[in-house]
């Protein structure tokens, strides 16, 4: 589910995003100029109505369970799945119904009201054996289920560190003016109807909202949009850590044939022909003409430098102030390092430990239910190079195995920061969780049913307390919504020139 | 070499210009140039035409599913898409026009510049489903939306063997473009002893064509056509160049050809874009004149929208590019003679080639696991 509540106007956006995106293409540049005005207009209509992050309300100690939003995950499971289907407004529309139903509420039952989180609080515990910050995810680790803390054993929670700037690609101004046009500009993609803020939108927490991504129109991808934000500072992009900077994630994102589906050096004969972009390239590169390097590089340092967030008030808390965490996200982040054992993997100023995990997440259905999912599937393994008699069976997204060819590598995903969470849904790689609550209570029953699971995931016993004090500590990891406005993009123009005339 | 073949079919043409003076019988003359039209050596399988039919309509074969390859080449519009420039995918502008696909199967070059050879239909598909310009759209990506749809699973299995592969798919549009024959052409029954299958007007028309307009000189054999390229000193579209869509686009192909000024160009340089060589700027290949009538407008860049305006451009010489190695003069045809060259032209075509859109198939889905 999505927290951010959407009024009417901005769901006509989106509407209209979706519709010009699927449907007809824009064959004339006054169209698409048109189009942009629209949408500049819309977007500015829309912020200044201020959306407001919507929080899922714990349910009051007065009250009974009966409102309870946890349960099995696979009991949810439907109910992601049917919003998923249809979109992210519906999934939006779906989660504001929910919160009514929440008002019924009577009161929880008494074992549930203890305050027996304040057992994790953990730097009482006695240590445990040092293993290494970069344990790695096969090993067992023996204390997973133990009411002890692993804080001491993984890389601490942390602020964000300093932005990593790769040499070749320094942060400069016009560099990150011309990234934000370039990333929100169709003309970028094949048939000029997808750019990254297609299935990048800052609406939904700069990922798509769905479970699995629309991709590029003809075909439906076969994973869910990660968000951006945040993401200079990862070391490996997509699920199964296929990219390893930002350049490099924008080049396959433009040219991939289920994402923007673009051609080099059409995309760079385009922006030659856009007079604005040529004088913005030279300002920011040099040279005389816009080069597909220069592009994604120039994407990456908008990336980079426009879409952090590092005012949460986990950060706020890590940071000093005590005030920042509520009690019973405190609670929560004692049983993040302990009884739950999310650090294990969620580690460090990201919260990732950007490591390959099996964790048996249910397959998506819709990979059952939509023809043009299967073929994204089969072509993705295809592609890949897998042997033949898994691409004959092929039912699922193999993760890390598309990159090694490694049996023990089926179904492994790089574990996903957890910073800006809150804005991020669906979760996981197939988005089949449609809210932190389901997730929750994923882990809490030990992960799903799958022979290359990790060992890391076992049953964790937590009381409704404690699943409301860890999801409170989840909330706590996102800061300030990243909202943009997107710029007006200029128009090709009609090149006039002297030179070589016969 | 091309220089050398140019003086060959000039000195050829004199001998045929000298022989109809001395016989005085340009029909007879004519006969010796223009040919019918022969059958294909390939004989495709009528369920291959059909399987290569269905896929010819089949938007799922571009990249985003929007274009197919009869977008460009209308049935309703002899095989072109009647604009004197080609759409293109969408998001880009073509820079030539359309030419027809009716008996192209037989010509020895294809495009308007002769990049492809006529010897590989096959490769010439596959050069339109992958073109950023025309299709873009990935091979294995169409594979797999093929075998997502069980008519093409089960037809492909029945008439090339196996599943949908890129080769296969490629070889069944090539044997349906192969079947895109002219029947029962006037010319044809003419030249086969038909004596009234051409008007009296178009029988004055062919001995000029034979004679006295020179026409022939390039324009023999059974597609009439030479197969070769000349610079006529088209005028050039302005579009090209003041459509930003279409200048991207010219620019684009330009430079994935290895033209360096791709930039700076300000004409089509034809043929130059494939030898790369000075002499063979502007030069563009001649075009089968079969079923002439119906493909309107003219010229490799559409300039030319009438029969008649072509004629007249003739009459006048050509244009004005400098060089001209093609000996283009002005022909001196009067109103009536001109009239008889188009009523002439009309009578290359044969009946219509009247291909429906067939129903597509729909994606269904599939056993998960079962592939």
């Amino acid at each position: 589910m999505n927290y951010a509540r959407w009024d009417s106007s901005e769901q006509g956006l989106l509407a209209m995003v979706s519709q010009t995106s699927h449907g007809e293409h824009q064959h004339d540049c006054l169209g698409f100029r048109s189009f942009v005005a629209q949408l500049s207009e819309l977007m500015a209509s829309v912020s200044r109505q201020s959306i407001h992050y919507v929080k899922p309300k714990r349910p009051n100690h007065m009250r009974a369970a009966s409102h309870y939003r946890f349960g099995k995950w696979s009991d949810n499971l439907h109910k992601s799945l049917s919003c998923g289907l249809v979109g992210c407004l519906l999934i939006a529309a779906g989660c504001g119904n929910r919160e009514v139903v929440d008002e019924n509420a009577d009161s929880r039952p008494v074992e549930h009201q203890s305050g027996d989180a304040s057992v994790f609080h953990s730097d009482t515990q006695p240590g445990l054996p040092k293993q290494p910050a970069t344990l790695d995810e096969t090993e067992t680790n023996p204390v997973t289920a133990d009411l002890v803390s692993l804080a001491g054993e993984y890389l601490p929670l942390a602020v964000l560190p300093k932005l990593p700037v790769p040499d070749d690609n320094p942060i400069t101004d016009v560099k990150v003016k011309l990234g934000k046009m370039l990333f929100f500009d169709d003309r970028l993609s094949g048939d000029v109807g997808t750019s990254c803020f297609s299935c990048h939108d800052p609406r939904v927490g700069w990922g798509d909202g769905n479970a699995l991504s629309r991709g590029y129109a003809g075909t439906q991808h076969w994973r869910n949009s990660q968000t951006l934000v945040n993401t200079a500072y990862l070391a490996k992009l997509f699920w199964a850590g296929e990219s390893t900077s930002l350049e490099s994630q924008a080049d396959s994102a433009i040219t991939g044939n289920l994402a923007g589906n673009g051609d080099k050096v059409m995309i760079e004969e385009r922006l030659a022909q856009i007079p604005e972009y040529v004088e913005l390239f030279h300002e920011a590169f040099g040279g005389t003409r816009p080069l597909y390097d220069h592009v994604t590089k120039a994407i990456a340092t908008f990336e980079r430098a426009a879409l952090n967030s590092d005012d949460s008030p986990l950060d706020r808390y890590l940071a000093g102030d005590d005030s920042a965490l509520t009690e019973e996200a405190v609670r929560g982040k004692a049983l993040f390092e302990g009884k739950a054992g999310c650090i294990q993997c969620h580690n460090g100023a990201l919260l990732t430990d950007e490591k390959m995990h099996n964790l048996a997440v249910p397959e998506n259905p819709l990979f059952t239910k939509d023809p043009l999912r299967q073929v994204s599937l089969r072509y993705q393994h295809f592609i890949r190079g897998v042997p033949e008699e898994k691409y004959r069976t092929a039912d699922r997204d193999l993760g890390l195995y598309y990159t090694t060819k490694r049996e023990s590598d089926l179904g492994k995903f790089r574990t996903p920061p957890l910073r800006y969470i809150s804005y991020t849904a669906p979760y996981m790689h197939n988005g089949v969780f449609e809210t932190l609550e389901d997730v929750i209570e994923f882990y809490d029953t030990g992960g799903g049913e799958d022979e290359n699971k990790s060992d890391l995931l076992k049953p964790l016993n937590l009381t409704e307390d404690e699943k409301w004090d860890l999801l409170e500590f989840l909330e706590s990891m996102s800061g300030t919504e990243v909202r943009m406005v997107p710029p007006e993009l200029p128009d090709y123009e009609v090149i006039q020139t002297t030179a070589a005339t016969h | 070499m091309r220089q050398s073949m140019i003086q060959v079919a000039r000195c050829f043409f004199t001998f045929c210009l000298l022989a109809s003076f001395a016989l005085g019988d340009a029909a007879w003359v004519s006969s010796q140039e223009l040919t019918p039209l022969t059958q294909s050596s390939v004989d495709d399988s009528s369920d291959l035409i059909d399987l290569g039919r269905t896929l010819f309509f089949d938007g799922r074969l571009s990249g985003d599913a929007t274009t197919s390859c009869a977008t460009c080449h209308d049935p309703s519009k002899a095989f072109t898409d009647g604009l004197p420039l080609s759409k293109g995918y969408p998001g880009t502008e073509y820079f030539r026009n359309t030419p027809t696909l009716i008996n192209a199967a037989k010509q020895s070059h294809f495009y308007w510049d002769g990049r492809m050879s006529g010897d590989d239909l096959p490769s010439l598909v596959r050069d339109h489903i992958a073109e950023a310009h025309f299709m873009q759209a990935d091979g294995r990506l169409v594979i797999e939306r093929l075998r997502q749809i069980p008519y093409y699973e089960t037809t492909f299995k029945k008439v090339s063997g196996g599943e949908p592969s890129y080769g296969k798919i490629l070889n069944a549009l090539a044997a349906f473009v192969r079947s895109l024959k002219s029947t029962n052409v006037p010319l044809d029954q003419y030249l086969n002893g038909q004596k009234d299958a051409l008007s009296k007007s178009a029988i004055r028309g062919l001995t000029l064509f034979s004679g006295k307009a020179n026409c022939i000189q390039c324009h023999h054999g059974e597609l009439l056509t030479d197969g070769e390229f000349h610079r006529l000193g088209v005028p050039s579209n302005a579009a090209v160049f003041n459509d930003p869509m279409r200048h991207i686009t010219f620019r684009r192909f330009m430079r994935t050809i290895g033209v360096g000024e791709c930039a700076t160009l300000r004409h089509d340089i034809g043929l130059r874009c494939v030898t790369k060589q000075e002499s063979d700027d502007g030069k563009f290949r001649t075009p089968s004149l079969r079923e002439v009538a119906n493909t309107a407008p003219y010229m490799h860049d559409g300039t030319l929208e009438t029969l008649e305006e072509v004629i007249a451009f003739y009459n006048q010489g050509g244009g004005t590019a400098v060089d001209l190695t093609t000996p283009l003069k002005p022909l001196g045809l009067n109103k009536a003679e001109q009239s008889d060259l188009v009523e002439f032209l009309k009578h290359l075509s044969g009946d219509s080639v009247e291909i429906s859109a067939p129903e597509l198939p729909t994606y269904e889905l599939r056993p998960l696991g079962q592939f």
